[in-house]
């Protein structure tokens, strides 16, 4: 079976994470911590997500002086979308109902 | 700041930027965030996730270029690793040698070229009738054959070479009765030397004038001859 793109555990975590409050403006730093993913993991996906334009990025210039301007990202119209669909269905397969999904035998978990 | 933060920083930068005024976006979007970690395992763990990011970042523009560019890059990359190997190999490993002299007739004439293992040897050990490259006085190089290892008693009786008590078989010499003859006087091999003779023997100048060579001046073990089939 073809692997779902955006379906990975870590995806999946930040997503949850975006979902939470879409319309606002996030940082790396605050993400990577709501996740858990370390920044070797979580920028890779941010990169692959702002590609193919399920995310936007932006510059916010430091308030406080010295500091660099920061990265900041929320999802698209189209990533919200995506992100819904995706955690909803990853919450559908942790509790499963038996009857709807008969596991045929000696297939792949 | 600690010293481990500011090395982690350091490296991040030189990552991100390398020796450009700003990097791509996103390892400059990683580096905007270092200032938030908290503590010298926190600083570490994003500097060294910022290196991951940088790279990935990296390998996607380069997969965005075009075809051709990337060819070229790939060729370009490949030379040069390959000039490096090919340098560290010759160093180290495999080398030709050019034969300095009339010595080791008809074996190896006079400028014939011959391919030398500089490495293996070292592993394997030398055995009785291997040829070796010595290191001569002033880098000069002389190219002999092994003809007694430590431990082995060498004498000529009649012209012959006797090893331990046992007269050598030399089929490499030049077959020709007044120049294949060989005197020498008894040695017992010392350890760590070698007893060397060149083939020709009417020509050469080894350990019968010389004494045992010692085994840290052999620099490399001959294989074969590089001579064009046919060719002489």
């Amino acid at each position: 079976m073809p692997r779902v793109p955006h379906s990975s555990p870590q995806t999946l975590r930040l997503f949850e994470a975006l979902l939470a409050d879409p319309p606002r403006w996030r940082y790396g730093y605050e993400l990577s911590k709501e996740t858990a993913l370390a920044s070797g993991t979580l920028y890779p996906i941010l990169m692959r997500l702002s590609e193919q334009r399920l995310l936007e990025t932006g510059w916010e210039p430091s308030d406080e002086p010295g500091r660099p301007p920061r990265h900041t990202y929320r999802l698209t119209a189209d990533g919200i979308a995506l992100a819904g669909q995706r955690v909803a269905a990853a919450a559908s397969r942790q509790r499963p109902a038996p009857a709807a999904r008969p596991r045929p035998a000696g297939g792949a978990a | 700041m600690s010293w481990v933060r500011r090395l982690a920083r350091g490296m991040l930068v030189v990552a991100v930027r390398g020796r450009r005024e700003r990097g791509g976006e996103w390892g400059e979007a990683v580096l905007a965030e270092f200032g938030e970690t908290r503590g010298d395992l926190e600083a570490v763990r994003w500097a060294a996730g910022g290196v991951r990011t940088v790279w990935r970042e990296r390998r996607r523009r380069v997969r965005a270029l075009p075809l051709y560019d990337r060819i070229a890059r790939h060729a370009l990359t490949g030379a040069l690793v390959a000039a490096g190997a090919g340098l560290l190999v010759n160093q180290f490993v495999l080398s030709v040698r050019m034969m300095p002299s009339g010595s080791m007739e008809p074996t190896l004439r006079v400028s014939d070229r011959f391919l030398v293992d500089k490495a293996g040897f070292r592993l394997t050990g030398l055995h009785r009738g291997d040829i070796v490259v010595l290191a001569g006085p002033g880098g000069s190089e002389r190219v002999k054959r092994v003809i007694g290892l430590p431990g082995d008693h060498i004498e000529c009786r009649a012209g012959h070479v006797w090893r331990d008590g046992v007269a050598v078989d030399e089929p490499y010499l030049p077959g020709n009765p007044a120049e294949d003859r060989t005197e020498c006087a008894p040695t017992t091999v010392p350890p760590g030397h070698l007893f060397v003779l060149g083939d020709h023997r009417v020509v050469s100048t080894d350990s019968r004038q010389d004494g045992p060579a010692r085994e840290d001046d052999v620099l490399a073990r001959v294989l074969t001859p590089l001579r064009l089939a046919g060719a002489g």
